[in-house]
């Protein structure tokens, strides 16, 4: 379980960015949704253990900035949505989440093994698992990518835009995934700005705007306060049950 | 597999070639005969104060001049960064001379010396690019020109002071025919360590292969571990040309030739870039001494002739990825 208590970041010109008061829990995926330069990278940043802040942020209790990058990275996974394609098959890659549990002088041994190959069974790798990500697409890169922060084994798992480059077949598979991995108990936060996705597939969701949070709560309360969204998006919403669309959930009006 | 064992067993090859050829007329059964002790006083001169010096230089050499660009570019994420590329070996070779004017008659300040220069290049370089992200184009333009000025002072000093150096062009190009087992044996153990290091920290520079912050993500502290590969690419280089002059060229050709047959993880490719690099060292140090004989070139004429029309392969192969549009 992470808490932010009067957490402020500064970052790029002097801006700041708080967070008054958040618990994300695990076995719950929890979106953040704002526009464009809101802070929802800024608050995974942070939350990754990145970006220097004042107040208190704290993973089981204990201070996230008392951590050592390799014990944090064994609570928290992160996913950039900057992903290089580099000349690595997808096998390697996974292993690579392995790296905060053996580091650098420790080799992989049998249950290292094992978590890679669960991880690469969940995101449907398995098969590409030799192919190098040079010849995968945007959308098979970015599965094997979350196959590696999967192998980490964390409680916490942090997705900065992870659908980006996912066309709506393979977000739909992806948000399966994330489904998975919560009823195995990790806490998923993700940065999304398809709202029709987090309204059918999170259990909570962040709204953050001029970089602040403004509320966490669940599809179901924002769904009676659309007021707040259209303040902040400008864009007047609704919700829906038609079962002819993929997210029967939130719609633009 | 197939290929380290193919690498291990040319390297043999070279060394024993390496052994075996030289001025001195010594038959295989000689050397043999030499190395188990029953040699002449004049073979076990030849086998145990010449060649096998000669021999251990260029191996340490090869492998810290490989080692030493492999991590270089693995850092820069740039394919043409390399030791002689970016000035570290000039830089190196600077603080030879100047050792040599303020410490005439000690040959481990040498290596000190070396060490220091080729930090000091390192640090400006990375200093100068720093200013534009350590982009591609950057690194290249500060090391040529850090490389240059480098060079100007190295001319004036052997214009100045002809006496700090015994062969000036031997020096300038690179070679083994001035190598001592007093300079090598102060070399060895920092190439030794220093390899040993990149080696066992090789798992940290996979990680960063995909981004600093997918490495921080897994727990990998960025900063601490490049700096860590930086120093130990200055030291690499600096401890060559302790050994061997400004030998140029190695750390640019081997570690892409090892990219070519090695695409897994970078410890592999540290110990490939080792063997490769010792056997062509050796291989090149050899030929150059065989191919006038009974003269000999000096083993940095023969690398720039291999290494320039290597470079401009690379150029126009890689043509984008050179930073055209950096």
């Amino acid at each position: 379980m992470i808490e932010i208590r009067n957490m402020t970041t500064s970052y790029g010109r002097g801006e700041l960015f708080r967070v008054a008061g958040l618990t994300l829990k695990t076995g719950e995926i929890t979106a953040v949704i704002g526009r464009n330069g809101s802070g929802k990278s800024t608050l995974l940043k942070t939350l990754a253990g990145f970006l220097k802040y004042q107040g208190s942020i704290t993973i089981r209790g204990r201070e996230c900035r008392d951590y050592s990058a390799r014990e944090r990275a064994r609570e928290i996974a992160w996913l950039s949505q900057m992903l290089k394609t580099v000349q690595m098959d997808v096998e390697t890659l996974a292993e690579h989440g392995r790296y905060p549990h053996h580091g650098s002088t420790r080799r992989m041994g049998d249950a290292d093994r094992e978590k890679v190959k669960e991880a690469l069974r969940m995101t449907g790798m398995e098969k590409m698992a030799k192919r190098s990500l040079q010849e995968l697409s945007g959308g098979e890169r970015q599965r094997a990518y979350l196959a590696m922060v999967i192998a980490q084994d964390t409680p916490m798992i942090l997705l900065d835009e992870p659908t980006t480059y996912m066309d709506l077949v393979y977000q739909k598979t992806f948000f399966e995934i994330l489904q998975r991995l919560k009823q195995s108990g990790r806490g998923i936060v993700l940065s999304v700005h398809h709202l029709e996705q987090c309204f059918a597939f999170c259990d909570s969701i962040c709204l953050m705007d001029q970089r602040t949070l403004v509320r966490k709560a669940t599809p179901e309360e924002w769904a009676k306060d659309t007021d707040t969204l259209r303040a902040v998006f400008g864009i007047e919403m609704k919700k829906t049950e038609d079962r002819e669309l993929m997210y029967p959930y939130m719609i633009r009006r | 597999m197939r290929r380290y064992v193919t690498a291990g067993i040319v390297l043999i090859l070279a060394a024993a070639a390496a052994l075996l050829c030289g001025n001195s007329a010594i038959g295989a059964g000689d050397v043999l005969r030499t190395l188990a002790g029953n040699g002449t006083r004049a073979q076990q001169v030849i086998v145990f104060q010449v060649r096998l010096p000669r021999i251990a230089a260029a191996l340490l050499s090869g492998a810290a001049l490989s080692v030493s660009g492999y991590l270089l570019q693995n850092n820069l994420n740039n394919a043409v960064a390399s030791p002689g590329l970016l000035g570290i070996n000039n830089g190196a070779g600077l603080f030879v001379l100047i050792s040599a004017l303020v410490f005439p008659y000690q040959a481990g300040m040498k290596c000190v010396m070396a060490f220091a220069g080729a930090l000091a290049v390192t640090l400006l370089v990375s200093l100068l690019s720093s200013g534009t992200g350590l982009s591609k184009t950057s690194v290249i333009l500060s090391g040529v020109a850090v490389s240059a000025v480098c060079v100007a002072a190295a001319d004036v000093i052997i214009s100045v002071r002809p006496e700090t150096v015994a062969d000036k062009t031997a020096f300038q190009l690179g070679g083994f025919g001035d190598v001592s087992l007093t300079t090598v044996s102060i070399a060895a153990p920092v190439i030794v360590t220093m390899l040993a290091l990149a080696f066992v920290l090789a798992g940290g520079m996979d990680l960063m292969a995909l981004g600093d912050e997918v490495a921080q993500g897994l727990g990998v502290h960025v900063r601490m571990y490049r700096l860590i590969y930086l120093l130990c690419a200055s030291l690499l280089a600096g401890a060559a040309v302790s050994m061997s002059g400004m030998i140029g060229f190695v750390g640019l050709m081997v570690p892409n030739l090892v990219r070519m047959v090695h695409r897994g993880k970078s410890r592999g490719g540290i110990a490939l870039c080792m063997m490769v690099g010792s056997a062509f060292l050796l291989l090149c140090d050899t030929l150059a001494r065989a191919i006038v004989f009974p003269y000999e070139l000096p083993c940095g004429l023969l690398l720039s002739a291999l290494g320039a029309p290597f470079l401009i392969w690379m150029l126009v192969r890689k043509r984008k990825r050179l930073g055209v549009n950096d």
